[in-house]
């Protein structure tokens, strides 16, 4: 071999070499900087995954912890047929593909039996095809032809997780499946108009549910993080990590056993009257707390879908009714208080005219015939010219301001909103006649839950309490973060006016009273019939009232405030009043509250304890 | 003095070179192991974290379907359904106690314990009873 040939070898091969380098330096140059964008975009996008973590909406809970409104996480079951299309094609030897899928078809039929479908509509949906979509993000398989491949064939939505866990088991090809959380109410009527619900797009539509949504709806977290091949998030390589915060619990003031009393003594109601409306109340006195609110009709918070929006208002809050003679413990009580009157004081209640600041006015007229009735008949036999001479002695400002005082004509501040104000007028815009029908509960109107916390005025020595619905706010950690104390509004009574009121209010039930017989012996009921004829084309009729039974037990030692209202109930003969439609449900309600509550009959010495201290607590 | 051969530079020079070789490799090899035990451990914790979550979902089910069990409703249809005649107890057949049960009992119990304790006294020794949870 020459000198001369080996030199060329080796210049040759140093070129090859060289020459070698240039091409993977060119190849580098054009990976690192000439498409290093395009390059960069397509590696984030194949890798990079940003993954949200939803937040678990917060439960509602009744005050003793029974759950009334909770999340459940529930499958959507959809088939990606192209992933098992590719799955099978992987094999290049046809027996064997022939037998992988025969086994996933098996599957399938196992599949189609717990998703309680017909097999072949599983089968369809196994079927690869194709669906279109707009030509310009028409670049995921290459062709630019406005259709791309169906990954998503929705096969069954609602698949609880048990069932759920038996398909995964299955491990069937080109199975997905996407968890949402759906909103279940385990009590279904219960607490109904209270609680609200949330509806099938996920927003919260009324009640609990959508004035407490800031607290019950949590915030959702999210993982920026990369994926393998296999779709898998790597966790090492999260890059950031936003935590998922669960939604607060929020707890009730009502009583779960309370209110599924009062509600099945509304749907006897509903049943035996057929009203147009009934609404049932229980709160204690003491704090304003409600124990139990509920209206007919009602409706099932896991089928709101199927309820009219009228039967869906909480109408105790909604709807203003005239109070009728339930308003007549504002004229006593006002007169008490100011000392212009003594449960003995007596007036003429049969004379169907008096003279007020000089001129003649005609008093409205009565049930029963009266003569001269002292403050306490007044009360017990609800004289409705009893009470405007009540009135009258007091003059249209005062009244008017006692009436304001006992918080007609105004917002109680309920926490769930959507109230009614109610309608009280001031003194200058009455005609001559209003100091005399206003006193019996005409010429203002109150939603239910007004006149309720006005009795409850009467039964907590004279103070006027917002109602409170909600107990406390918790964490998703049970940490109480949020806590409702009882409110003041104000003071309207004396005490001892208010413990001389629920006497008084005691007489209602007595032999002569209004609600006799109404009593629980050893409980002191004390409350106020109430019937209001309705106004029909503008006049007002007597054959279609609101009865009404508002009151609270014992007299002398208040526990339990519970009001009952019938609008309209449908009593052969128009005979629709208070006293037959709303009293004996209130009895009722009592006799099992009792029971329930643990409330205690009122001992005699008991009550000349109370008698000595005036009343106060 | 003689200077060190030129082949003893050259072995000194492969040895160190070796050891930097090794201790490199040790360094790279530490690296992988270490990020290896990161993403295994990270893989571990996330898989926990799904396990946790799933325990939870599985817990507010099961919350869900005793809620539904226990609602007043529920009960009722099961106390008609099961003819266990439960219901309401009336005032009529309420008698209250005054004072505390708890110390009622515990004196009537006291009682019984000591009138057997005493009973048999006479010329022998008091008979004392050990009284445990079986005999209450």
């Amino acid at each position: 071999m020459s000198k001369g040939f080996a030199n060329n070898r080796l210049t040759l091969l140093a070129l090859g070499v060289v020459a070698c380098f240039m091409a993977v330096g060119v190849r580098l140059v054009f990976l690192h900087v000439i498409d290093r964008d395009e390059l960069l975009r397509f590696v984030d996008k194949a890798r990079r995954q940003i993954v949200i973590e939803h937040a678990r909406r917060g439960t509602i809970l009744d005050s003793r912890g029974n759950l009334l409104a909770t999340s459940r996480s529930e499958m959507t079951v959809a088939v990606d047929a192209w992933a098992l299309d590719e799955f099978l094609q992987i094999d290049k030897n046809p027996a064997k593909r022939a037998r992988r899928a025969a086994e996933e078809q098996a599957k399938r039929v196992q599949l189609a039996a717990l998703l309680g479908l017909p097999v072949a509509e599983v089968e369809k949906a196994f079927v690869p095809a194709m669906r279109a979509i707009k030509p310009e993000a028409d670049k995921r398989d290459g062709a630019v032809d406005g259709l791309t491949k169906d990954r998503w064939v929705k096969l069954r939505e609602g698949v609880d997780e048990p069932t759920f866990a038996k398909i995964a088991a299955l491990n069937v090809r080109g199975l997905t499946a996407e968890r949402v959380y759906r909103r279940v109410y385990p009590g279904n009527e219960l607490a109904a108009h209270l609680i609200g619900f949330v509806n099938k797009e996920g927003s919260a539509a009324a009640g609990v549910e959508s004035k407490f949504d800031l607290f019950l709806k949590g915030e959702d977290g999210w993982i920026e993080s990369e994926k393998d091949g296999a779709r898998r998030e790597m966790a090492q390589f999260r890059s950031r990590e936003i935590p998922v915060r669960d939604g607060h619990d929020v707890v009730l003031t009502i009583d779960s056993v309370v209110q599924h009393m009062i509600e099945n003594e509304l749907r006897g109601i509903g049943a035996k009257y057929q009203p147009k409306f009934a609404s049932i109340i229980v709160s204690d006195p003491m704090t304003g707390r409600i124990l139990g609110m509920a209206n007919y009709p009602s409706f099932n918070l896991n089928e709101y879908n199927k309820a009219p929006l009228d039967v869906q208002r909480n109408r105790a809050i909604t709807d203003q009714i005239e109070p009728g003679s339930v308003f007549k413990i504002v004229a006593a009580g006002a007169a008490l208080d100011q000392g212009l009157v003594t449960p003995l004081t007596g007036f003429d209640c049969g004379n169907p005219i008096v003279n007020y600041k000089g001129r003649d006015l005609k008093l409205p007229k009565e049930d029963h015939e009266f003569g001269r009735l002292t403050v306490a008949e007044i009360v017990s036999h609800s004289s409705n010219r009893g009470a405007a001479h009540l009135a009258m002695l007091m003059g249209e400002q005062n009244f008017y301001d006692y009436a304001r005082k006992f918080g007609f004509g105004q917002r109680t501040g309920f926490q769930l909103g959507g109230e009614e104000r109610g309608m009280l007028e001031a003194p200058k815009n009455w005609d001559g006649l209003t100091i005399t029908r206003m006193p019996m509960g005409h010429a203002v109107a109150a939603t239910p839950l007004q006149m309720h916390m006005a009795m409850s005025t009467v039964a907590n020595g004279g103070v006027l309490l917002r109602p409170q619905i909600i107990q406390e706010i918790r964490d998703a950690s049970g940490h109480v973060t949020h806590s409702y104390a009882p409110e003041r509004i104000g003071q309207v009574l004396k005490p001892s006016t208010s413990a001389l009121l629920a006497q008084l209010l005691h007489g209602v039930v007595g032999k002569d009273g209004t609600g006799a017989g109404f009593d629980l012996p050893g409980f002191e009921i004390a409350a106020k019939t109430g019937t209001t004829q309705k106004i029909i084309d503008g006049r007002y009729v007597t054959t279609h009232h609101v009865g009404s039974f508002v009151g609270f037990f014992p007299a002398s030692r208040p526990e339990v405030v519970l009001t009952v209202i019938v609008d309209d109930a449908q009593v052969p003969g128009g005979l629709n009043y208070g006293r037959a439609v709303a009293a004996p449900a209130f009895r009722r309600i009592a006799e099992q509250l009792v029971q329930y509550l643990e409330i205690k009959p009122v001992s005699p010495a008991t009550r000349g304890l109370l008698a000595l201290s005036g009343g106060a607590r | 003095m003689k200077p060190p051969p030129a082949n003893a530079n050259v072995n000194r020079l492969i040895a160190l070179s070796l050891l930097l070789l090794v201790f490199s490799g040790t360094l790279g090899l530490g690296a992988v192991w270490v990020r290896q035990e990161i993403s295994q451990t990270a893989n571990r914790s996330r898989a926990l974290v799904a396990r946790i979550a799933d325990v939870e979902r599985r817990l507010d089910e099961v919350n869900a379907e005793v809620a539904a069990a226990v609602n007043p409703d529920a009960l009722l249809k099961q106390n008609q359904a099961m003819r266990l005649g439960l219901g309401t107890p009336q005032e009529a057949q309420v008698v209250r106690v005054e004072g505390s049960p708890e110390l009622r009992l515990a004196a009537k119990r006291n009682r019984e314990i000591f009138s057997l304790a005493s009973a048999p006294a006479g010329d022998s020794a008091p008979l004392f009873r050990l009284v445990t949870a079986s005999l209450r």
